[in-house]
């Protein structure tokens, strides 16, 4: 079991943070910059190539896979976008982008005085980032099968093996809930998530749970609480 | 090093780390010198909060538009000539949640932090704090009084967790001594923070 995915409900933590800003250091500015750019010049989306050198893939789901498999301590311990900055880094690494000596090396010299930034780069790379933030990556398809689940059945929500990235929040599996709503058509997710079963489309529902059978005893009234569910993360409620 | 601990210069070499990277993008050419700058020039201008709150002002003198905001979030999203023509990155599929007398939502992403790009811009970081996604699931009302809104107990609470492809976002309720605003004055009352769930809009202070 990860940490990661077990946020919900977790006790003993610290009064609420009540930033309102978006970044609090303007480096942080800067990876998510880098980040959304990645994700618009990922070799997957269907948008006209550029004379990036980029040529892998990345999406949500790199970046989110990479949070998951950290020490649980590291986690809570590092800001978001530090979190982004060390997982970003290491991918270019990893997919030899640059070398960590490099990065090393250069990190020295913008510590020890500032330094231009280097300037230049085909605005063809531009232009594909802002046709894919304008446009986006629909994930819905048309369905493969009729939904499994109608509105207002009960359903038991399945507990695959856990893997290095799921969308099943890990405080609903193995929890009976009640189809809120069924979406239109079907979804597919941004990678295959082998075992734990989401990727390929799927029609994804609406589910509502009492908080009472999550947190017994433990939760407040008048409170309901929802989420969002790929078909694969049910089954009917009658089986054992 | 404890792990515990953060390094001396924890500020200083994130930044250093985070402009060398860049830099070095820049010269390899995955990005342009320019990409970073026009990507937070577009969030700071035409995908953000001053969206949303356009739909929520025009669903507040509309309601035929609020009606088709509750039943069809995307068809009324694409009455708004927003630049992203009613869709664009994470916001090709949003749905709002519709705070009524009777019902307070509020959103959360208990898995990471799913947020409406399109209408809402970036994700503050109160949204994106573990303590709040975990909290936020198991005791909303103590998690919003923090906030300082206390919601009646005999207000229902909804917590919507956007752990799919959905991205969610509340129309909170008009504040009173509003009556003959424009739209624009009352776009001008609404919060991200109320759009999210985690405020209501307040009244114009005068």
């Amino acid at each position: 079991m990860k940490l990661q995915h077990y946020l919900g409900g977790l006790e003993g933590l610290d009064p609420i943070s009540l930033e309102t800003r978006v970044f609090v250091e303007a480096w942080e500015e800067r990876i998510f910059g880098i980040h959304t750019a990645m994700m618009a010049l990922s070799r997957q989306l269907d948008l006209e190539t550029t004379p990036s050198t980029f040529n892998t893939e990345w999406t949500w789901a790199d970046l989110r896979k990479g949070a998951e498999a950290m020490n649980p301590f590291d986690y809570f311990k590092f800001r978001y976008y530090e979190k982004w900055l060390g997982g970003i880094s290491g991918y270019f690494v990893a997919r030899g982008y640059i070398t960590q000596a490099e990065l090393d090396a250069r990190t020295l010299t913008f510590r020890s005085s500032p330094a231009a930034m280097p300037k230049g780069g085909d605005a063809a790379v531009d232009a594909r980032v802002r046709t894919y933030l304008m446009t986006g990556d629909d994930p819905k398809r048309e369905r493969p099968a009729p939904p499994r689940f109608a509105a207002g059945s009960a359903v038991r929500v399945a507990s695959p093996k856990s893997v290095d990235h799921t969308r099943l929040p890990g405080h609903l599996r193995n929890k009976i809930g009640v189809i809120d709503n069924v979406y239109p058509d079907a979804y597919t997710y941004l990678c295959d998530t082998g075992v734990d079963g989401i990727g390929k489309a799927m029609p994804v529902y609406c589910v509502r749970f009492d908080p009472n059978d999550l947190w017994p005893g433990n939760t407040e009234t008048n409170f309901t609480f929802y989420a969002d569910l790929f078909e694969a993360y049910l089954e009917p409620a009658t089986a054992s | 090093m404890d792990r515990f601990e953060y390094s001396k210069d924890r500020e200083a070499t994130n930044a250093a780390r985070a402009h060398a990277l860049e830099a070095l993008l820049i010269e390899k050419g995955v990005i342009t010198s320019e990409t970073v700058d026009k990507i937070m020039a577009i969030f700071a201008t035409e995908m953000g909060p001053f969206n949303g709150a356009k739909l929520v002002a025009k669903a507040w003198v509309d309601p035929a538009f609020k009606k088709l905001l509750a039943e069809d979030t995307m068809a009324a999203v694409a009455q708004m000539n927003f630049p992203t023509k009613g869709a664009g990155a994470e916001g090709e599929h949003m749905k709002a949640a519709i705070n009524t007398p009777e019902v307070h939502n509020l959103i959360i992403c208990t898995l990471c932090s799913c947020y409406p790009w399109p209408i809402l811009g970036l994700p503050p970081y109160w949204y994106k704090d573990p303590s709040f996604r975990a909290r936020a699931a198991r005791e909303p009302r103590k998690v919003l009084g923090e906030f300082g809104l206390d919601v009646d107990p005999s207000k229902e609470i909804k917590t919507w967790d956007s752990s799919a492809q959905i991205r969610w976002f509340v129309v909170p309720e008009r504040p009173p001594g509003t009556d003959g605003f424009s739209e624009d004055q009352l776009a001008a009352l609404v919060t991200p923070e109320a759009m999210m769930g985690v405020a209501i809009v307040k009244p114009p202070v005068n």
